[in-house]
């Protein structure tokens, strides 16, 4: 695989999605709100302390947290909850930029003149899923760092030991990717199929679903993920996700685009 | 100015080529060898094969059967090199629209790998070649779909390929943006570029190439356009005389050598021959000899769509609309 065609096609990926207004308001929109949301809701939360019943069942899987005054443990046990939401981000915005990428080319029909080239469908693939798959995993990381420096400024060293712990670093930086690398898989196989981005994200948006069930379970308190629950899933999402990207190579064949994709 | 006579080097060759999906032939059998600075025209009605054996000649799809090269360069074995050596004009331009003109071409110079400055170089010359430099920084989608297509022509010939495949340039045009597409064309032509031209509009074919090959399902038959209406009794002479020939003088302008025949249609004697101009002045010095007052000689020749339909076994009409009022 020769960088330089990657790299030329992830340029242009880059270039023709920050044109693209719509796309680029559903990438930048949600990060802000994800950011500010988290620090007005522990700031409301922080004040007041759990019920005694949810109180006993954090600590029951958060031992570490013993030490926190009340208003801690409430706000700790709220800000948790946002976690998942940096998941989201590598989830949707690969999902967003690749529905609009393929199906964008299937429409102006751009792509046979790219295949003519002497371009391999290997890099033509690669140059889109990282131009794809780059953009949601920095704006979940940025949004993190915004968050992280939020958090330790106005609630002090209980959050942002809270924030910074090994369960978020394992979701955000392990986790994180292997979300946003399935979405980018799921956004290839789905716009192989369907001609309408809108269709396409609604079918990919399966891939969130297993997140908001996250954000559910962490919710309700009945499941708190630890660092090593959210590496075992990073295992799992990858390894299902690779088996996808065969799928995703394989519907992205040159003969197949030429011939099947309609 | 004439374009150049085409070299005795191939550019491109096929042998048996065909292609196959699932169970049913898109085409097959196509042979031929295309020289270089020539220009061949594919010609065949919708869904006859024209675009499959474009992709098959430009390595995008590999053939079921049958060889092609390019350059020497084997469809099959080495298409990434086979990709390097053409250009293609696609069905549909195919531009990405947020980009400009330039930015276009740029994107594809590093697809094939040219350097910055060559890139550079070749975008001005292009841009210039088909009147787009003044719009170098625009969007391609403020273009009208002439100018589409013409930048979609620049694209197929920024990396300097060997064979250019223009893949029905003109449909969908209105007349203004496909007189402009043929100007652009004839340019290239003129600049003695090899050139396959897939399309279905005859007078575009018989304008623009040196042979034309018949495809429908497989080749054909493939020849000038001259040696087609020749080959099908084309050519001849039509002579209006003040008062229809008698049958003396058609018998004696039937024994002139190089004369095919004779006949009397509607008052007006048409003489068939291979070469009418040449027996023209024979013919005339016959009938005025035998007293006839010949009132106009015109050498005509037989359309390319009575040639099209003749290869294509069609007789246009025959299922007609008329047919199921």
């Amino acid at each position: 695989m020769r960088r330089s065609i990657v790299w030329t096609v992830l340029q242009r990926e880059w270039f023709e999605t920050v044109r693209n207004r719509l796309l680029m308001s559903t990438i930048l929109l949600p990060p802000i709100l994800l950011t500010v949301a988290p620090v007005v809701l522990t700031a409301a939360v922080g004040a007041s302390a759990l019920p005694p019943e949810l109180e006993q069942q954090v600590l029951a899987q958060r031992p570490e947290w013993a030490s926190f005054t009340p208003g801690e443990l409430a706000g700790a046990f709220a800000v948790q909850q946002f976690l998942v939401f940096f998941l989201l981000m590598p989830a949707y915005i690969p999902l967003s930029i690749a529905t609009f990428s393929i199906i964008g080319e299937k429409q102006a029909r751009s792509l046979e003149p790219v295949l003519a080239a002497p371009i391999r469908t290997s890099e033509l693939l690669a140059g889109k899923a990282v131009a794809a798959l780059v953009p949601g995993l920095l704006a979940g990381w940025l949004t993190y760092g915004i968050f992280v420096a939020l958090a330790s400024l106005l609630y002090g060293p209980a959050l942002f030991g809270v924030v910074t712990d090994p369960s978020w670093l394992a979701g955000v930086f392990l986790l994180g990717p292997a979300v946003g690398l399935s979405s980018v898989v799921t956004g290839v196989i789905v716009s192989a199929r369907v001609n309408d981005p809108r269709v396409a994200q609604q079918i990919g948006g399966v891939v969130i679903v297993p997140v908001i069930a996250l954000v559910l379970l962490q919710a309700t308190g009945t499941l708190l993920v630890g660092p090593v629950g959210y590496t075992l899933l990073a295992i799992i999402v990858l390894v299902v996700s690779l088996v996808g990207l065969r799928i995703g190579v394989r519907l992205f064949d040159r003969e197949a685009i030429l011939t099947r994709w309609r | 100015m004439e374009p150049p006579s085409a070299s005795t080097e191939l550019a491109l060759t096929a042998d048996g080529l065909g292609r196959a999906f699932d169970d049913r032939w898109a085409v097959r059998g196509v042979s031929l060898a295309v020289h270089r600075g020539e220009v061949v025209g594919l010609l065949g009605p919708n869904g006859a094969g024209k675009t499959t054996t474009v992709r098959l000649l430009t390595a995008l799809i590999r053939p079921t059967e049958g060889t092609a090269t390019v350059d020497g360069f084997d469809v099959h074995a080495e298409p990434e090199s086979v990709r390097t050596r053409v250009g293609i004009l696609t069905e549909t331009p195919g531009l990405y629209d947020k980009l400009s003109a330039t930015a276009n071409l740029d994107f594809f110079g590093r697809l094939y790998g040219l350097a910055a400055d060559v890139r550079a170089e070749r975008i001005e010359r292009y841009l210039r070649l088909f009147s787009l430099w003044d719009r170098r920084d625009d969007l391609a989608a403020t273009f009208s779909k002439g100018m589409k297509q013409k930048l979609a022509i620049a694209r197929a010939l920024l990396h300097d390929p060997s064979v250019v495949f223009l893949d029905e340039p003109t449909a969908a045009l209105d007349p203004e943006a496909a007189f402009i597409v043929r100007e652009a064309i004839e340019t290239l032509r003129r600049a003695g570029r090899t050139i396959v031209l897939a399309t279905h509009n005859l007078d575009e074919a018989d304008r623009l190439c040196d042979r034309i090959a018949f495809i429908r399902g497989g080749l054909l038959r493939i020849d000038s356009p001259a040696a087609l209406r020749g080959a099908l009794g084309g050519h001849r002479l039509s002579v209006r005389l003040r008062e229809a020939p008698s049958i003396d003088q058609v018998g004696a302008v039937r024994r002139i050598a190089g004369v095919r025949g004779a006949e009397t249609v509607d008052g007006i004697l048409q003489v068939g021959a291979d070469e009418p101009e040449r027996v023209a002045p024979d013919v005339i010095r016959t009938l005025v000899t035998s007293g006839a007052a010949i009132v106009e000689v015109v050498p005509e020749q037989a359309s390319l769509e009575r040639v099209y339909f003749e290869i294509m076994g069609v007789r246009p009409g025959a299922d007609s609309l008329e047919d199921h009022v």
